[in-house]
């Protein structure tokens, strides 16, 4: 346990959570608030996409503001109280300063607001994708494997199909023509990258078949699910390990290359929509529009990347 | 030999046949109805006057696309359009119906050129600096050397196509330095200039697309060909030749010979990596070559272009397949083709 590995995964660990709970780190919306005697959370409800309008048809920060002091009424704002789409015509491009210590945007919005949201918008695609897509492939290269025959045959076939396919073109058609949903995306991309995990999973399993642990199972009388999970998947661990982590930097970079392109379904806050907007921005001078996006997309990459040399070292 | 070329031959055709029915019946899903589209582009331009005809305007498109059977106007089903389409593209007809073939291909044919050259000069690129320099760092893995070009090539494989764009653009193509031109193949006014001065020309303009392009296929053949270099270098027969006291340099051969069969492999996975890095390079630097085309077919939504370009693609894929099996082959006497 070096202390390398223990940095990655302690990084690895943060980047989960600071992108699942995005919208409780970093928002304009409270977290808990006392209206007229009522409980609400509206950064729960921003999270489910509801309505977070603040109450007596003002902005949340306005309310607070003319709040007076010995009010009943209270709201506890997130850690970093400024949204993701929160504009601020006084800070329309101004570099970073002791309250936006990553600066702010054109429309002035907050750049360390921006990425956290990014950061949540790469973990829920990339990380429903490569589950969804290592259920799927585990399950077929397992059954591929598993049974040969006409199975495995039909499972090779599938596989050469989807591998040939020309995938940043695959993706480009399907988010523009199914307009910006993100379950679409996260579906399309399941059925670009299932197919590294089955062929793992399948080659492993072809090898492991003959070994005389599973004929001992198989006769003491082990049922054909029991020794595939209990006895030959918890073998191919690692290497399911190591393929979902490329996977997981092929998905991020993909979902950013869409939103780069412009048509993406990350929605405003994606890595990808905000290099679009810095890329622009940058001939104007604004270079933290564009280093910071730069730094956290290629901080994942090579983290997953790193992620998943590590977990083949250990094999 | 014979045989095993006919067979891999016959499952391209199937491949082939699975990928055009999986993208159809995907762009078939799309919420985009083309005679709806049509007819209000019509309506729109004022081809169509009488309110009541547009209805009958939609159905004769409908029938026109395909989209309904001519005889019980029923939506036709979606087996019958892509057989239909299958007979089409088998007759090399891929233009859709509202559009002239010879116009649909002169765009594909001027459009080929562009990305043949840069994708054919980005192999080039990370094939002359990849293998060179994978099997240096592959004979002396482990040391300084060795470490310091695989962390060159683990920070490059961190930096996406499109962020590399933007981070050369910003920094040669205009915002720091304006080294290099951002974009086209040429200057304007270049056909003026003399004859080498266009070529440095078009050398200038090719330099940040060439390198983007190149960068995802070096970093796959430097780390391939490194290990390679290096497992072959750890193994019995290179002790032995060790310690047959051989001259260095024919020790080096051996070696080579040894590791390099297998990067021929290779040029069936970088055949895909080449066609969505032209969608990007292209975009960025403004090429008028098929990624530009493919991009532009996405925007538009042309369906039709849209399937062209997924059979020349994944046809292309799956040749450069079987070509690399067969250069491996080729390459290294104790590989037998066949199953």
């Amino acid at each position: 346990m070096t202390v390398r590995w223990r940095l990655l995964r302690w990084s690895a660990v943060l980047f989960v959570l600071v992108g699942l709970l995005a919208p409780f780190l970093a928002n304009d919306v409270p977290l808990v608030a006392r209206v007229h005697g009522t409980w609400s959370f509206p950064a729960v409800a921003d999270c489910f996409g509801q309505s977070t309008a603040g109450p007596d048809d003002l902005s949340w920060k306005r309310w607070w503001a003319r709040l007076p002091a010995d009010a009943e009424d209270f709201a506890v704002m997130p850690p970093w109280p400024y949204g993701p789409l929160e504009t601020d015509a006084t800070r329309f491009r101004a570099g970073p300063s002791v309250a936006h210590p990553l600066g702010n945007d054109d429309t002035g919005r907050c750049v360390l607001a921006r990425l956290v949201h990014g950061a949540g918008t790469a973990v829920r695609i990339g990380g429903a994708a490569v589950l969804l897509a290592g259920l799927v492939g585990t399950l077929l290269g397992a059954l591929a494997g598993r049974r040969r025959g006409l199975v495995d045959f039909l499972v090779q076939r599938l596989i050469e199909v989807f591998l040939c396919f020309p995938s940043l073109l695959f993706l480009l058609f399907a988010t523009a023509f199914f307009g910006s949903s993100s379950l679409g995306l996260v579906l399309v991309m399941a059925a670009l990258f299932w197919t590294s995990f089955a062929r793992i999973v399948r080659g492993e399993l072809l090898s492991l078949r003959e070994r005389d642990f599973v004929l001992v199972a198989r006769g003491l009388g082990v049922s054909e699910w029991r020794i595939l999970t209990r006895h030959l998947l918890p073998q191919v661990r690692s290497q399911i390990g190591v393929t979902a982590a490329f996977c997981l930097a092929a998905a991020i970079v993909a979902e950013s290359t869409l939103s780069f392109l412009g048509l993406g379904a990350g929605g405003p806050s994606s890595w990808g929509e905000m290099l679009r907007q810095g890329s622009t921005a940058a001939a104007m001078g604004a270079w933290h529009l564009w280093v910071f996006p730069t730094v956290a997309i290629v901080a994942v990459v090579a983290g997953c990347h790193a992620f998943a040399d590590r977990l083949r070292g250990e094999r | 030999m014979t045989r095993w070329l006919l067979l891999r031959l016959c499952w391209l055709v199937v491949t082939l046949l699975g990928i055009t029915a999986v993208t159809f019946v995907v762009l078939d899903r799309a919420p985009v109805d083309r005679a709806e589209i049509e007819a209000a582009a019509r309506a729109g331009s004022g081809t169509l006057t009488a309110p009541g005809s547009r209805d009958a305007a939609v159905l004769r498109l409908r029938v026109r696309y395909g989209l309904v059977d001519p005889v019980t106007l029923e939506p036709a089903p979606l087996w019958q359009r892509y057989t239909s389409w299958l007979g089409n593209a088998l007759s090399l007809r891929f233009a859709g119906p509202n559009e002239d073939p010879a116009a649909f291909w002169r765009r594909f044919t001027r459009a080929l050129p562009v990305t043949l050259l840069i994708g054919g000069l980005a192999l080039l690129l990370a094939f002359g600096f990849g293998v060179p320099l994978g099997a240096w760092s592959g004979m002396r893995a482990g040391t300084r050397a060795d470490r310091a070009v695989s962390a060159g090539t683990f920070v490059l494989a961190g930096v996406p196509e499109f962020l590399l764009a933007t981070l050369l653009l910003l920094g040669f193509g205009g915002a720091f330095l304006q080294w290099l031109p951002s974009a086209g193949l040429q200057s304007r006014g270049a056909e003026a200039l003399s004859w080498w001065a266009r070529l440095a020309d078009s050398a200038a303009h090719l330099v940040l697309p060439v390198a983007v392009m190149a960068s995802a296929p070096l970093v796959l053949v430097t780390r391939f060909v490194r290990d390679a270099v290096a497992r072959a270098a750890a193994a019995p027969f290179a002790h032995n030749l060790r310690a047959l006291g051989l001259d260095p340099r024919l020790q080096r051969r051996r070696l080579l010979r040894n590791a390099l069969a297998p990067v021929a492999t290779l040029v069936g996975s970088l055949l895909p990596m080449l066609v969505g890095g032209s969608i990007v390079v292209e975009n960025m630097f403004s090429l008028e070559g098929l990624g530009r085309l493919a991009f532009t077919a996405v925007v538009q939504q042309d369906q039709a272009m849209l399937m062209a370009m997924v059979v020349l693609t994944s046809l292309v894929t799956l040749l450069a397949l079987i070509a690399s099996d067969l250069l491996h082959a080729i390459a290294d006497p104790r590989v037998r083709l066949g199953r």
